[in-house]
């Protein structure tokens, strides 16, 4: 709409009144704070056609006026300029430092859990993890186009627990976030549980002390970095990005992935060529990879001994139809038209040792367990179509239409074989994960 | 009192601004673009939109939008705006839930 209004055209949108905060802070942020909306009381999704057109009547009035009244343009200067530093006193440190919790919990600056208090002192002892100097600024972080400094992200490693160790990490995983292919935008604000699965590759992983082994993605001692390095991220995604729940992230129910969600490959259990070889690095390169995911299965088999029967326990994960990339294909691809890009819908599957050896005994590498996941993961066309939008389909594949007569035939989940990526992480037992992905991964390497 | 004196985490943000454009004086006549972005429901509220607006401005005419690139959202591109905008001389749309 706000690219309408650049181009002379008077414009008014649907906005249910959850969404009206959202909607001004999205439009102050493309430079039009004051894009007229005709407000209804619920989102239009889930609603039978005859209260949607009772919405649309109460709302009339708004979208005369959207299209007739006044628009105030947005001079930028409502936003108060940033303090860079702040005081919270206490009668002694540790309750100065509460006091400071509380106040970004009330600010929304906080993810909930205590932070470290990110003095002069820590950051500047973080910023020794990096050659880069405190100003340089590494990307602009959507939804809110915050500059992410590097200052800025010794910040968040410091709140989040980080040692300087970690912050070379933190930089690439921004970095990821920030390439247009990653359409960062619509990840962060969704009403969807989109949670950065972060995964590290290399010795630079391996020199922060980052777990790939027994339970990598889970609390504990031997994954405090992974907690930290994934927390960080999250951190700067909100107060970097200016993510921040019921204002710019309209998660429905969340998800407890977000809060942290990082680990490394077990490159040395693994009887394939590291992850981020696939990606086109160098073996002894260090790569942060970051996948966002909508959640998590298990894939739990302690029977199969061979490939094939591995993958068709496999696969059955991928045919989760409420899930919402699950046939996804089927209606377009994530696209982000300022920067056209075009995105597939992929999934992430980190396979156990185990498992992984059970491919490679009968030599399978990844592109047969791809190939044998893309034939195995299908789904009668009309169970994958209960919740897809017909006319979306229409446009995105007119060429499917004959499907419709065929609501029996198994229908691919996934647009193409590559659509499955696969690392080995974890300890013993044949236990993996499947997440379940929103987009395309994104990866690049760690430089100091 | 023990002070705690501790760096902002919040960035600094790149500021946009866009001139709103100028507003209908009048909406009798006028052709009006409906954008639907895909969304479920969106199109049922595009539908009685379109009818109230025709009741209360009997000369106005109407022409249907999606944009070209997208899933479950689809979106304008800048060439979709374009032609949009070459088209019509306003728009109601659904793009938020």
């Amino acid at each position: 709409m706000v690219e309408l209004e650049r181009r002379g055209i008077p414009t008014v949108i649907f906005t249910a009144t959850a969404f009206v905060h959202d909607a001004r802070r999205s439009a102050q942020s493309f430079g039009l704070a004051g894009l007229p909306l005709a407000v209804v009381p619920t989102p239009l999704t889930n609603q039978r056609p005859e209260d949607i057109h009772r919405m649309a009547e109460a709302a009339f009035d708004e979208i005369v006026a959207g299209l007739t009244r006044p628009v105030e343009a947005f001079t930028g200067g409502d936003r108060p300029p940033i303090d860079e530093r702040l005081v919270y006193e206490g009668a002694d440190l540790l309750d100065a430092w509460d006091r400071m919790n509380r106040d970004f919990l009330a600010r929304g600056w906080s993810d909930g859990f205590p932070l470290v208090a990110p003095t002069d002192r820590a950051v500047d002892a973080m910023l020794a993890g990096t050659a880069r100097d405190r100003g340089e600024i590494i990307a602009t972080l959507e939804p809110g186009f915050g500059i992410a400094t590097v200052e800025k992200l010794a910040i968040s490693a410091v709140m989040a627990g980080c040692g300087p160790e970690h912050l070379p990490l933190l930089i690439a995983a921004v970095r990821c976030l920030a390439e247009p292919r990653m359409y960062l935008r619509n990840k962060a604000m969704s009403t969807g549980p989109h949670a950065p699965l972060v995964l590290v590759n290399g010795p630079k992983g391996r020199l922060a002390n980052l777990n790939s082994g027994m339970c990598a993605l889970g609390p504990g001692g031997p994954s405090a970095s992974n907690s930290v390095l994934g927390r960080a991220v999250r951190l700067t995604m909100m107060n970097v990005g200016h993510t921040y729940v019921g204002v710019s992230d309209m998660d429905t129910i969340g998800s407890p992935l977000k809060y942290s969600l990082c680990c490394a490959e077990n490159e040395a259990a693994s009887p394939w060529e590291p992850y981020h070889v696939t990606r086109g690095y160098a073996r002894e390169a260090s790569t942060v990879t970051v996948h966002f995911v909508y959640g998590i299965c298990e894939l739990h088999d302690f029977k199969s001994t061979t490939p094939e029967h591995l993958a068709e326990v496999f696969a059955t994960a991928a045919t989760n139809v409420a899930q919402v990339g699950t046939g996804l294909w089927l209606v377009g691809r994530r696209a982000d038209p300022r920067y056209k890009t075009e995105e597939k819908e992929h999934n992430t599957l980190l396979i156990c040792p185990e498992h992984a050896q059970i491919f490679a005994r009968e030599g399978w590498g990844r592109a047969r367990i791809q190939d044998a996941l893309y034939k195995a993961a299908r789904v009668p066309f009309r169970t994958l179509t209960l919740n897809k939008e017909p006319k979306a389909m229409a446009i995105a594949h007119p060429e499917l239409g004959w499907l419709a007569d065929h609501p029996d035939l198994p229908v691919p989940v996934v647009e193409s074989p590559d659509c499955f990526d696969i690392a080995v992480v974890g300890g013993a037992a044949g236990r993996g994960a499947y997440f379940y992905g929103a987009g395309e991964p994104v990866t690049v390497p760690v430089e100091d | 009192m023990t002070r705690l004196e501790i760096r902002n985490p919040v960035s600094q943000v790149v500021e946009h601004s866009v001139k709103p454009a100028p507003r209908l004086q009048r909406l009798d006549g006028a052709t009006i673009g409906l954008y639907w972005n895909m969304k479920a429901g969106g199109d049922a509220a595009l539908d009685r939109a379109e009818q109230l607006l025709h009741q209360r401005f009997p000369n106005t005419k109407f022409k249907r939008y999606t944009g070209s690139v997208g899933w479950v959202m689809r979106h304008c591109t800048a060439e979709d705006a374009d032609r949009i905008a070459s088209e019509v001389h306003a728009v109601v749309g659904t793009t938020n839930d």
